[in-house]
């Protein structure tokens, strides 16, 4: 068994890219790892994975194996900002800040052309 | 070959200065290396970080300590109850029993197994006695043939000897020798005759 010793690294939860090889479509398995290794390289578990694109009922499907993420989340495994912002949105974490400060400038976008479009009819009447 | 002709670019030089279609067909990331010449239209260009809302990053970095805070808290639990877990697995209460469970199949089996070899052991005497009685039985069978055989040879001899001796008495010696040679002089001996394909024999000759 080819076993690597890593000598100060340490494990990560991160999306790797699973390898399908169709341009355009791409799928995620959620995976602990070791830092140096390739994204899409070996990995030590695989513990769910996420489809970005939406399906035919318009919902994105992620899947998780909470049992192994809180063992490895106890061994001291680091999460990537997407997976922690997945998990977040999942209950599982906290809510990411950074969820919360994008939906707020989105909204704050939102207002702001719906202003502009009130002001343009205003205008145009 | 390109390569040879342009020195420091390499070959993303050659496709910047000689281009033969008018839209290259590859437009990859990172198409530029650290030493090739900035782009005309980005010669004066500086590059700017995105705009920092103080009021936004304030409540952005108290989120953040909050979140830093209950993540900590969360991989302690976490790792608490994984320690527990791996307590509970090794010196728990199910622990004993399955220990014991165990011992116990293992007696069992170890049973069966003696028990097994025993009477494989039992066949394989028997087998071993079997096949000893045939080897001797062949022993002696061999043994009996060749006594046998041995007393037909001296028979053999013996009925030759007695043919030999029998026919010994008819032999030409020194003082018969004259006798017989008269004896031959005077009875010629015709052994001239013909056969046909039917086994009729004919014995009449023009010799005498």
């Amino acid at each position: 068994v080819m076993h690597l010793k890593y000598h100060g690294g340490y494990v990560v939860i991160r999306l790797a890219l699973a390898g399908h090889k169709q341009a355009n479509r791409p799928f995620y398995r959620i995976v602990a790892a070791y830092n140096k290794r390739a994204r899409d390289g070996k990995y030590i578990e695989q513990l769910g994975s996420y489809d970005p694109i939406p399906n035919i009922y318009n919902e994105k499907l992620v899947s998780f194996n909470f049992d192994r993420i809180k063992y490895w989340i106890g061994c001291g495994a680091h999460p990537s900002k997407p997976v922690a912002k997945l998990l977040g949105l999942a209950g599982f974490f906290p809510l990411h800040p950074m969820t919360i400060t994008e939906a707020e400038r989105r909204r704050a976008k939102m207002e702001l052309t719906e202003t502009a479009t009130k002001t343009e009819e205003l205008e145009q009447l | 070959m390109f390569r040879v002709c342009i020195g420091g670019g390499g070959v993303q030089a050659a496709r910047l200065l000689a281009p033969r279609s008018a839209v290259l067909v590859e437009a990859v990331r990172g198409r530029k290396s650290r030493s090739d010449p900035v782009a005309k239209s980005k010669a004066g260009r500086i590059k700017v970080p995105p705009p920092v809302d103080p009021v936004e990053m304030l409540v952005l970095k108290h989120r953040f300590s909050e979140y830093q805070l209950i993540m900590r808290a969360l991989r302690l639990e976490f790792k608490e109850e994984m320690l527990r877990k791996k307590y509970e697995e090794e010196t728990g209460s199910q622990a004993a029993e399955r220990a014991r469970q165990e011992a116990e199949e293992h007696r069992a089996l170890m049973a069966w197994n003696n028990q097994e070899n025993l009477r494989l052991l039992k066949i394989r005497m028997k087998r071993i006695q079997k096949e000893d009685e045939e080897a001797e039985a062949k022993k002696v069978d061999a043994a009996l043939k060749r006594e046998q055989e041995l007393e037909e040879f001296i028979k053999e001899k013996e009925r030759e000897i007695l043919q030999l001796q029998e026919e010994a008495k008819s032999f030409i010696t020194l003082e018969n020798l004259d006798q017989r040679i008269e004896e031959a002089l005077d009875n010629p001996k015709n052994y001239n005759f013909a056969i046909d394909k039917e086994g009729r024999v004919v014995k009449q000759t023009a010799l005498q």
